[in-house]
């Protein structure tokens, strides 16, 4: 067996340079990569082309908000240090805290989970739902796409050979809102992976009528799932059971679930119906609950 | 220095002998060892569940590399395992009938290099039609491949009247059948082992429950005295029963690699391929066919049970046996006719788990129970307390209940903690919220007379001129505590402090056969041999030194016939209730286990510590088989391979449980104690699902339920009153 070649940049530049000359797996935190190239105990994983570790990289590792206001976050940030910050969206803070297990959380980062392009990944129904863009940068030059363009497909980016990711762009928050709901449907309490997780967020006009409605879902398809079409059903009207329905009836013919899809459709309409009924009444607080009573394991407080 | 104050209670907890070394990563596990001049070994399987081997293709071995098959076996060798049948292959000749069966192993000095041997090795087959499932196992779908039913085994067992003639009289006969699922081990530590040989004897060290066994069943592939083979047990991880016979598939490969290349050859599987690879507990179909007057008494039941042995049967008769002796739960009924189906499918075969065949008939009873009395608009505890079994009373297999049953004492326990009564007639069905209730047993130590007739358990005691003891028997540390037990059994006996007295893992070389650590016997049976024994010692403290043996006796007075498992199966039985509180999310059918109560009756116990040590696990891992833990078999192939994917419970998936015992001494155990280490894993599962199917009245007649499964049963399940 050869041996991998491993390249460790001590800044950005340097590693954008080494990205420029060698087409080098990008390695961060390494919580999908070493996973899905292990071979047996004690031996080390293989790769196919040289690997490139940049999780201590300082140019990766900031959060701060842009002069646009802005939540900015470094590529190499991992979960738990995102779900410890204020700076960040509520949202995304909670899909950091409730993804894999605290080993986990202290090692993967937002721009591994991002590449990772999986439809089951915790931070990207967060990102599609708050416009959250990806900055790409080379020794050419730094180019933006939103995250929903960036992920093309299952296990598919739109990442040129030079190129890394290095910073996360949401330009949306919980402020901009006036009720929040995200909710995993995790395999079990703790440590686990989604067999589905619905965001969504809901702001009024002073007449009552939905000034903005989002809404995206994880694991219903080949990617995050979101339609500004089905949005739009009910923005700019006020919330009726009708409306309810068919944004609910539209939706469901954007979500393509292959796996347990009566239970991934049924939980998803439910999900949405829930919501609208609690912003319709006005319900007390920001952040809606699947039912009256329900504590989520490992909540962020607003 | 670990002191133990002998004036107190034996019950009082005392620090586990091993929580130190454990705790700071001092124990040696079987992957520690670092044996000079030893081979790594890779284990090569079927990929297919039924077939021919047409051909296998090596890559060509560079020196010092070796590819061992039953080809390697000596001339007087026998190419099987000897478990408690002897038709497990060691090695797969040119058939092979489930996914996973052993072919052969590749071995060399270098472990990435035999790696890449091993991923060049191409193994064409000549694949058939197999059967996976218990259905298909009957239909014999592709052909029969065990006698001419593919049934590895059958019994019946008959009470009272003829059902059929009962049935005649009866209002009505309802029929229902229960279903339960693969469920693995999950271990922490996973399997592995090692054999060193020297001058024609062989040492292997592995991470198991039964060196013994290991011994008996590997000795026939080179055709040796067991004698010139020696087992020493490492440090264990967790078994579960996991590592009962399963360690054998590792050690006679082995045992055959270090004949073959006169070196010491070693091989650890990963997680993965443990769960792919390993033995796992048997899927059930239990059918039940329930004659009832017309307020809903059971007058007959008759009840077929179905497990899935896969191609093995290996330790599946006892297995059967012992879920069809359970099928009657804590219940005495007054006619009864159980017949039993060992089901041979091409799946790996099912071995030993924790509850040995017990859980999957008790889930079934309890399940069964719960349906019968909602139909009838009864709650289900008040129901099952019409049919409550007490001492003297008939068992399933035409004995009595020898000791006193404490279920009323218990039942008061927890349904005052849990509030029962008022929630059970405040959630109405449907509601989201349910609290459910389960009574079960498990009969301890080795059916009937086999303690004597098959076992024959001896302990060894010995003291040395210092005034140390040590204690001799075979019976194994796997993370349940024993090894702390046993030490304070002799201690209280003895009156001297436990740091003297000696307590080793067991070397075959060293210790006499006291059986298998399995069965909830330990305690009962081997830790009254110690009690015994430290009697002995101590009545000739004053020698310097010497040894004493003990040996088990059966009372008398409780016969047993094994031809036609008639009479007392057991002579003391683990009772338990537990109470499980739920409440279900109505836009995801995701369930919050709001409260676990349970009562539990293991006798006097040893360790209060030890004990609540087992409850919590043991409750919680029946939960797990009953809610999450999903492992589908397509084709033979396991499809929950990982960690992730196979979901075991973690501590935010429960709250803290409340536990209570009641003080019921065992006549034949040490200090009082008996069983206890499968009892607490027999009810929770039941108590769970029948707190689910209450909150969102529907009726749940098979596990696992997970969340997407809770989701189908709200949709279109059956209403949980409907006729059966």
């Amino acid at each position: 067996m050869e041996e991998v070649k491993c390249y460790m940049p001590e800044t950005l530049e340097e590693a954008l340079e080494i990205k420029s000359r060698v087409n080098a797996i990008v390695l961060a935190g390494g919580s999908d990569l070493m996973v899905s190239n292990k071979r047996t105990i004690g031996l080390t994983p293989v790769f196919d082309r040289p690997v490139m570790i940049v999780r201590n990289l300082p140019e990766l590792k900031k959060i701060y908000i842009n002069d646009k206001g802005e939540c900015c976050i470094g590529s190499g940030c991992t979960s738990a240090e995102i779900a410890a910050s204020k700076l960040c969206p509520w949202h995304l803070r909670q899909a950091a805290n409730r993804m894999g297990a605290i080993g986990l959380r202290n090692s993967a980062t937002i721009g591994g989970n991002i590449a990772n392009a999986s439809p089951k990944g915790d931070t990207p129904g967060p990102l599609y739902l708050l416009d959250a863009r990806v900055k790409l940068q080379s020794i050419h030059g730094t180019r933006e796409v939103p995250v929903a363009d960036f992920i093309v497909k299952f296990k598919t980016i739109d990442l040129h050979e030079d190129e890394m990711i290095t910073e996360v762009i949401v330009p949306y928050s919980e402020k901009d809102f006036d009720y929040v709901f995200w909710h995993k449907v995790g395999t079990r309490k703790a440590n686990a992976i989604s067999k589905i997780t619905v965001s969504m967020a809901l702001k009024f006009n002073a007449d009552d009528t939905v000034k903005d409605f989002r809404l995206s879902a994880t694991a219903t398809g080949s990617k995050t799932n979101r339609s500004r079409d089905v949005e739009n059903i009910i923005i700019g009207k006020k919330i009726s059971t009708e409306l309810i329905e068919e944004v609910v009836q539209a939706y469901d013919k954007v979500i393509s679930p292959r796996a347990m899809p009566e239970f991934r459709r049924e939980a998803t309409r439910r999900m949405i119906r829930r919501f609208f009924g609690e912003c319709a009444r006005h319900a007390e607080g920001k952040v809606i609950e699947t039912y009256d009573g329900y504590r989520m394991p490992g909540a962020i407080e607003l | 220095m670990i002191s133990e104050d002998m004036t107190r209670d034996i019950s009082r907890a005392m620090r586990r002998l091993d929580a130190v070394d454990k705790s700071e990563g001092r124990s040696k596990y079987v992957s520690d060892y670092d044996f000079e001049d030893c081979l790594w070994a890779r284990m090569v399987r079927s990929g297919i569940s039924r077939g021919k081997i047409k051909n296998i293709k090596l890559p060509e071995l560079p020196e010092g590399y070796y590819w061992v098959s039953y080809k390697d076996i000596p001339e007087g060798g026998h190419n099987y395992l000897h478990m408690i049948a002897t038709d497990w292959k060691c090695f797969a000749d040119d058939h092979v009938l489930y996914v996973g069966e052993t072919i052969g192993l590749i071995v060399g000095p270098d472990k990435t290099k035999v790696e890449d041997l091993r991923d060049q090795i191409e193994i064409e087959y000549e694949e058939q039609e197999s059967a996976n499932t218990i259905d298909e196992g009957i239909a014999c779908k592709g052909g029969a491949f065990i006698n001419d039913n593919n049934i590895h085994c059958h019994l019946k067992l008959e009470t009272g009247e003829n059902v059929d003639h009962v049935f005649k009289r009866c209002d009505k006969v309802v029929e229902e059948t229960i279903e339960t699922g693969y469920q693995e081990h999950v271990y922490l530590e996973t399997n592995g082992a090692c054999c060193i040989p020297e001058n024609g004897t062989y040492t292997i060290y592995a991470s198991a429950q039964c060196p013994f066994y290991i011994r008996k069943s590997i000795a026939p592939v080179l055709n040796i005295d067991p004698e010139k083979i020696v087992v020493r047990q490492t440090v264990t991880g967790g078994a579960f029963g996991g590592k009962e016979h399963f360690p054998d598939v590792l050690c006679g490969p082995l045992l055959l690699a270090a004949y073959k290349t006169g070196k010491g050859v070693k091989m650890f599987f990963d997680r993965e391929e443990d769960i792919e690879n390993s033995v796992k507990r048997h899927p059930s179909k239990v059918v039940f066919r329930t004659g009832l007057d017309k307020d809903g008494n059971i007058l007959a039941m008759d009840s077929k049970v179905y497990y899935n042995v896969g191609a093995y049967l290996a330790s599946s008769y006892v297995v059967l046996q012992r879920g069809c002796f359970h099928v009657t739960g804590c219940y005495e009924f007054p006619n009864m006719r159980t017949e039993g189906f060992g089901v041979a499918t091409n799946n790996f075969p099912s071995c030993a788990f924790r509850g040995f065949g017990a859980p999957q008939t008790l889930f079934a009873i309890e399940t069964h129970m719960c349906h019968l009395a909602e139909m009838y608009g009864i709650d289900p505890l008040e129901y099952k307390s019409r049919y409550f079994i007490k001492q003297g009373d008939n068992t399933s297999t035409n004995g009595k209940v020898v000791e006193k049953v404490m279920i009323p004492e218990m039942l008061e326990q927890v349904l005052t903690a849990s509030d029962y009564r008022r929630k059970a007639g405040e959630y109405a069905y449907g509601s989201g919220k349910g609290i459910g209730i389960a009574f079960y047993n498990h009969g301890g130590a080795f059916t009937g007379n086999g303690e004597q007739a098959i076992i024959k358990a001896k302990c060894r005691m010995h003291k040395y001129p210092d005034g140390t003891v040590e204690i001799l028997n075979s019976q194994t540390e796997m993370g349940q505590g024993f090894h702390t037990i046993i030490p304070k059994i002799a201690a209280h006996v003895l009156g001297i402090p436990v740091d003297k007295i000696i307590y080793k893992d067991p070397d075959t070389s060293r210790v006499p056969d006291s059986g298998p650590t399995a069965a909830s016997r330990s305690t009962m049976i081997v830790g009254r041999l110690v009690e015994k024994a430290a009697l002995q010692v101590k009545e000739r403290w004053n020698e310097e030194e010497f040894e004493v043996e003990t040996h088990y006796e059966h009372p008398d007075g409780y016969p047993w016939d094994q031809s036609t498992f008639q009479g007392y199966a057991y002579l003391g039985y683990g009772w338990g209730v537990c109470v499980v509180e739920v409440e279900v999310d109505p836009c995801t059918g995701e369930v919050t286990t709001k409260g676990i109560w349970s009562s539990h009756d293991g006798g006097h116990l040893i360790d209060e510590l030890i004990v609540h040590g087992q409850v919590n696990g043991g409750v919680l891992q029946g939960i797990g088989w009953a809610s999450t833990e999903v492992m589908q078999n397509v084709k033979g192939h396991f499809k929950q391979t990982s960690m992730s994917d196979y979901i075991v419970p973690t501590s935010m998936d429960y709250p803290k449980q409340e536990c209570f015992f009641v003080e019921n001494p065992y006549e034949w155990g040490p200090f009082g104690a008996k069983g206890l280490g499968e009892l607490v894993f027999n009810g929770s599962g039941a108590a769970y699902i029948d707190a689910l199917s209450r909150a969102i009245g529907k009726r749940i007649s098979s596990i696992p339920c997970p969340t997407e499964q809770v989701m189908l049963y709200m949709l279109e399940g059956k209403d949980i009153e409907e006729a059966l």
